[in-house]
């Protein structure tokens, strides 16, 4: 049985705050019919993933258990999901608006943390070593453009998300 | 001769640049112009999604933006990029507000998207510029009946509302153009499935089980080898072989290559052009058994 | 006609009146009004002695306007009205106010003020008593036929009361033989008895074997003298009006004659052509000359005209002993001349090609509700066992899905209402005949609401029926074993199924019938948000639709079960009769007159009538007017609200009649607020105020209340009439924008008040004295709201200013 606490600990805001954010707008519709489930390849070989348990419990409120899990963080975005859903409900997206979230609550996976770093750092996720570019002229490839990495560190300052990185850094 | 400002994205120039070989060599044979545009970042793809969404999308806008100002259309080699520039425009055009706040963030940069580009896939050019037809005639060495299991990934086909390409339950522009080649493309267990491929890296259990799935259903199948589209599905299968051999246990010995690598091959371009010695599991099986 | 002589009629209602409002204050006020000839005090008028007293004030010609202020309208109303009639008077020069829920009650906090509201609207009713008109009640001849489009069991029922109650009724079916959806389904739930059995008619009693049940094959229902069936006939065209529709019905060569056939089978032996059979689902092979069953009805054959080789062939035609077959019958047109239509052209299953994922196009062993009928049915192509299609061979597992292409938003977003029912119930055949058969049905909600169908949930669990809670992803085939896989997740376990299954049964959704939107442009009826013919309104109008002489029943209007179409036919069959029974259509003649000078060659009302009441008439080349028929013509008045020249006006709300009733709400006003002119429609704006009387709730008597049939008649300058004619506000009291009783009119009058709004500003007038409420009978409180809030911004802003003319 589970410790009375937990019972009774409910965000009843939280579907407000996921439908309040890109991406998560539609996750209300859900009628919880099993289809996103049944269509997704994760959840057939782990337990620890399932989406529509995931919007079970956004849906009840659980804030805590669906952003401190790892169960977010499973997902392979393969839209299988949001192909087959009935009610139009946009389950990929409704895990990005959740993951958006952890990230702001301090919830981030190492990898994606180095992921964000690298765009910041880099305006790419991978960057192409000296080594790799110097083979291009052999290969007959063209040489590499430069990247608007001044560009992208303006976008990102102006949408918070440097802010965002950095508070994350910090924590 | 259409022109392209040409995506190419992190991983490929980075990681593959057989497929950015392939590619280049074989479409140019086409008559298709690839333009490389200064100031291209990345596409934003989940990883950066799932940080902020918001932010993926302005990202993406000033990419396509840059193509804008130069009055071309882009193309793309990775499915990944493909779908995250697609969705961004396919959304922007259809939801003013969404529009709105983008812009105002791009205004910071000197850019304003219009939504007055194309994104496209390679398929897809390869399909409404070149033609099956005139890709048949301009074959030269077909590709003798080579069983090809064809995995396009999941980026290409959806979210089918936004991306229409094709049908995303019973899709055939990959096959028609792998048939094109003078190939056959097989049908196998589950062929439209994720490879599991972003899953890497995060947990490398699971992303090997979901890719052994694929290359046991394609080897039961018969096939000669796998033909992707996406650098992540490239990996989850290639080099994902060799894991799963470690890991797992299991020996496939598939062969990975990307449509342009199979292409270049049958357009008559010599295998030693192509760089194919990066490929991990080694492509000697099907070079002989088409030449 | 002679100068108007008005007598006032004074309710006291017993003692309470006067105890509130100083009646003879008002008595003496009501004695002055120019044109009053009688004055008249009395408990009540509108039985006993106060009856009598308006019955000899119209006899002894001492009045020829009669205004009454009593209560309870409705009551008192039709008494009285037949009361002045039966002494003389036009009922329609008869007015009517009342001081009891429109003044003492609300005002019963401030009785000066209620006296003095009361004096007004004497007044208003008074000069608008001198400006009505006499009226006649219009007659139209109505023919006392009834078409019925559609021969399902809905159609055949309805056709079957009105035969009963004397009417000529027209049966057309468009297939070659009755029945419709019915006779394919074999048994209907819960009672697992057959689907064609339909109430015998009344003339059954007369024959030999009487039954109270008949299904269609041995009904004899089409021997009803009265009762015409034509089967493999279409209607093609509709023309005429209500009471008199000429609709013309093309009749499709069966190539078989009905009056020789004997249903001898000899053709179909010999018949070398073999086509796959669509009504068995394909599951057998017809010929080109067949019978969809044995027990059809007609139990006359019929040649498939796409398959047959005609003269090429005719071993038919040698073999057949009546000579019945005739190859070279062609299409005939005939014209009916009905008095009403009934529509009943049912429902069809959702084709499920569209749901890929489930493979129903291209996968023999997946298959829908209907094809499984077919195969549990013992007239059908398996004879009840229930087989894979493609090898013939038993199934022994059967997989059931639910809401296919239902409660989805990509095809279907409604709940189709009986899928649920109808695979329980195929699922409890198939156990009952074949116990080893192992059956699961895949759902996200069971739906078992109707009388009896949670009991047959609850055996078919005990049956062993196995359920999953839970959507299927996709069904797959595996090549090797050939068995069909259904990829679900049972939600309650949170467990992966791959289930086996030799034949999947799809239940898909519930979707209107071919020909549908054709027939409706035909008629000149809407289809709803899915498609469906719409009914008026479901709970107050049922079977009905906006036009008066057309009805609908069944399945064309949403998915239905047995007793519910069948509750569903007789409720059309008797609005049917109800408008046809005299043989006259009655119509009252408030309706809308076009001042044809005026007319200005817009097309603006045509387009505007929700009724298609309006029609335009060439006049000379280049130059055509609209006239109204009054037979279509409902009264509400939006035409007269929408016409840009003003050249419409409603018979009985006349603008004069309404003008003068303004002027004299406004023209006394005895409290120490600004007036407020409210104007409320007849169906809903005005009961609220009602309402809100009724309940005593109070509100400020600077409000003063007019009626309006519906408030889409009032045009912009009427609002600017009020403020001229001394409110400092206007309200406008209308129904729901999306419960207009006249379809459109409150949505109308938002627009004309939003206009008017605009205007205002431009005289340098606040906009805000002009405001539109929506409200219903019993929001009486929100009338009150509203009478305050105005009430209060009125004061707010100060006197009104109108600008100088000029």
């Amino acid at each position: 049985m589970e410790p009375r606490e937990k019972r009774r600990a409910r965000s009843p805001g939280f579907s407000d705050a996921i439908t309040s954010r890109l991406g998560g707008e539609t996750i209300t519709l859900c009628y919880q019919c099993g289809t996103c489930a049944s269509s997704c390849p994760v959840a057939r070989i782990t337990e620890r993933f399932n989406p529509r348990e995931v919007i079970r419990l956004s849906l009840l409120g659980e804030k805590d258990e669906v952003l401190s899990a790892d169960a977010i963080w499973l997902c392979c975005s393969c839209y299988n999901c949001q192909e087959r859903c009935p009610q139009k409900v946009e389950i990929a997206d409704v895990i990005y608006a959740l993951r958006n979230i952890a990230f702001r609550e301090g919830h981030i996976p190492d990898i994606y943390s180095e992921f964000a770093s690298a765009i910041l750092n880099n305006g790419r996720i991978a960057t192409v070593s000296k080594f790799v570019e110097k083979k291009r002229p052999a290969l007959g490839l063209p040489p590499l453009q430069p990247t608007g990495l001044d560009d992208v560190r303006k976008i990102l300052s102006a949408t918070g998300y440097e802010k965002l990185r950095q508070e994350e850094e910090d924590a | 001769m259409s022109s392209y400002a040409i995506f190419l994205g992190c991983t490929i120039p980075a990681r593959q640049q057989s497929y950015e070989l392939s590619a280049r060599k074989s479409l140019d044979k086409l008559g298709i112009k690839l333009i490389d545009l200064a100031n291209m970042t990345c596409c934003c793809p989940p990883p950066i999604q799932s940080i902020d969404l918001e932010t993926s999308l302005a990202v993406a806008a000033y990419n396509i933006c840059l193509a804008e100002d130069a009055d071309l259309d882009v193309i793309t080699l990775c499915t990944g990029c493909f779908e995250s520039l697609a969705m961004t425009n396919a959304m922007l055009r259809e939801k003013d507000q969404l529009k709105a706040r983008v812009n105002k963030i791009l205004s910071n940069v000197g850019r304003e998207y219009k939504g007055s580009k194309e994104v496209k896939h390679y398929l897809q050019v390869l399909m409404d510029d070149v033609g099956v037809d005139h890709l048949k005639r301009s074959i030269s060495k077909p590709l003798r009946n080579l069983k090809v299991a064809a995995f396009s990934g999941c980026h290409l086909l959806r979210p089918s509302a936004l991306l229409k390409v094709d049908d995303p339950e019973r899709p055939r522009i990959f096959d028609n153009l792998i048939e094109a080649l003078g190939a056959k493309s097989i049908e196998y267990r589950n062929k439209l499935k994720c490879c599991g491929g972003l899953l890497r890296g995060y947990s490398d259990d699971l992303a090997l089980n979901i890719a052994r799935e694929k290359l046991a259903n394609t080897t039961k199948a018969g096939a000669d080898c796998i033909s992707t589209l996406c650098p992540f599905c490239f990996v989850a299968l290639d080099l994902g072989q060799l894991q799963i051999r470690s890991k797992l246990q299991e020996e496939f010995n598939m062969p990975i290559i990307h449509y342009t690598e199979l292409l270049s091959l049958a357009l008559g371009i010599p295998p030693k052009e192509l760089a194919l010695e990066t490929h991990k599991i080694k492509l000697d099986k099907i070079v002989d058994k088409i030449s | 006609m002679d100068s108007a002589k008005v007598g006032i009629f004074l309710s006291e209602s017993g003692t309470e009146l006067s105890k509130i409002l100083d009646l003879d204050a008002i008595t003496s006020y009501a004695k002055n009004i120019p044109g009053v000839v009688l004055v008249e005090r009395e408990s009540e008028f509108w039985r006993g002695k106060g009856l009598q007293t308006i019955s000899e004030a119209v006899k002894n010609r001492k009045v020829n306007r009669v205004v009454v202020a009593d209560t309870l309208p409705k009551l008192s109303e039709v008494k009285i009205v037949q009361a002045a009639q039966d002494a003389g008077l036009n009922p329609y020069l008869v007015e009517f106010l009342d001081l009891k829920h429109h003044c003492a009650w609300p005002h019963r906090e401030t009785p000066s003020e209620a006296t003095e509201k009361a004096k007004a609207m004497l007044l208003a009713a008074t000069e608008r008593a001198k400006l009505l008109e006499p009226l006649e009640k219009l007659e139209f001849p109505a023919l006392k036929s009834v078409l019925v489009i559609g021969g399902g069991i809905a159609g055949i029922q309805t056709a079957i009361d009105l035969a009963d109650l004397g009417f000529e009724v027209n049966l057309v079916e468009k297939e070659p033989f009755l029945g419709g959806l019915a006779a394919r389904a074999g048994r209907f739930f819960p009672t697992d008895d057959c689907a064609i059995c339909v109430q015998s008619p009344a003339s059954d009693v007369k024959t030999i074997t009487h039954t109270s049940r008949k299904c269609i094959y041995r009904s004899g229902f089409t021997e009803i003298p009265n009762l015409n069936v034509l089967t493999n006939s279409e209607v093609v065209s509709v023309d005429g009006v209500p009471g008199k529709y000429s609709v013309t019905i093309e009749k499709r060569p069966r190539y078989v004659n009905e009056s020789k056939c004997v249903s001898c089978d000899l053709c179909t032996a010999v018949c070398p052509v073999e086509v796959p059979d669509d009504y068995n689902a394909k599951l057998d092979t017809r010929k080109a000359i067949y019978m969809n069953t044995p027990n059809v009805h007609p139990p006359v054959y019929v040649i498939d005209e796409s398959a047959c080789k005609f003269h090429d062939c005719a071993r038919c035609v040698e073999v057949c002993p009546t000579d019945a077959i005739e190859l070279d019958q062609k299409s005939e047109k005939t014209t009916l001349n009905v008095g009403s239509i009934i529509v009943a052209t049912g429902f069809q299953e959702y084709d499920s090609s569209v749901i890929k994922e489930y493979h129903y196009d291209d996968y023999p062993d997946v298959i829908t509700n209907l094809e499984l009928a077919r195969m549990i049915d013992g007239f059908g192509p398996t004879t009840g066992v229930i087989i894979r299609p493609s090898n013939h061979k038993p199934a022994k597992k059967v997989v059931m899905i639910q809401c296919v292409g239902s409660r989805d938003k990509r095809w279907n977003e409604y709940c189709s209402g009986i899928c649920c029912m109808i695979s329980l119930k195929h699922a409890t055949l198939i156990k009952q005949a074949y116990p080893e058969t192992d059956v699961t049905i895949c759902y996200i909600d069971m739906r078992t609401t109707g009388r009896e169908h949670e009991y047959y949930y609850e055996r078919a669990r005990e049956m062993g029926i196995k359920f999953v809670k839970g959507r299927p992803t996709e069904v797959t085939r595996d090549p090797e074993t050939d068995k069909l896989i259904v990829d679900v997740e049972d939600a309650l376990l949170k467990r992966f199924l791959e289930l086996d299954a030799d034949l999947v049964v799809l239940a898909p959704a519930m979707v209107p019938a071919e020909g549908t939107k054709e027939l409706a442009e035909m008629l000149g009826l809407e289809l709803d948000e899915d498609g469906f013919f719409k009914e008026y309104n479901a709970k107050l109008r049922p079977t009905e639709t906006k036009l008066r002489g057309i009805y609908l029943c069944g399945g064309a209007t949403f998915p239905k079960d047995a007793p519910t179409t069948s509750l569903h036919a007789h409720s059309a069959a008797m609005k049917a009769t109800k408008f046809l029974k005299t043989g006259k259509i009655i119509k009252d003649q408030r309706t809308a007159v076009i001042d044809e000078e005026y007319c200005g060659d817009c097309e603006f009302c045509p387009v505007t009538c929700p009724y298609g009441a309006i029609s335009l008439e060439p006049t000379t080349e280049d130059h055509f007017v609209a006239r109204v028929s009054e037979l279509l013509c409902e009264g509400c008045g939006i035409c007269v609200g929408t016409c840009p020249l003003n050249a419409i006006e409603l018979r009985h709300s006349r603008p004069n009649q309404m003008l003068a009733q303004m002027k004299g709400l406004m023209a006394v006003n005895g409290t120490s607020k600004p007036l407020v002119l409210a104007m409320c429609c007849s169906e809903c704006g005005h009961t609220a105020v009602d309402s809100s009387g009724m309940a005593m709730m109070q509100y400020p008597a600077n409000v003063r209340v007019m009626k309006v049939p519906c408030t889409g008649i009032l045009q912009v300058h009427q609002f600017l009439d009020a403020f001229k004619a001394g409110a400092q506000g206007v309200m406008v009291v209308g129904c729901k924008s999306d419960g207009c009783h006249y379809e459109v009119g409150s949505q109308k009058a938002e627009k004309k008040v939003e206009l008017t709004r605009t205007l205002l500003k431009e005289y340098g007038i606040e906009p805000e004295r002009l405001e539109m409420f929506n409200m219903v009978y019993i929001e009486g409180d929100k009338f009150v709201e509203a009478a305050q809030l105005m009430t209060q911004r009125v004061e707010e802003l100060g006197p009104l200013r109108i600008p100088r003319e000029g």
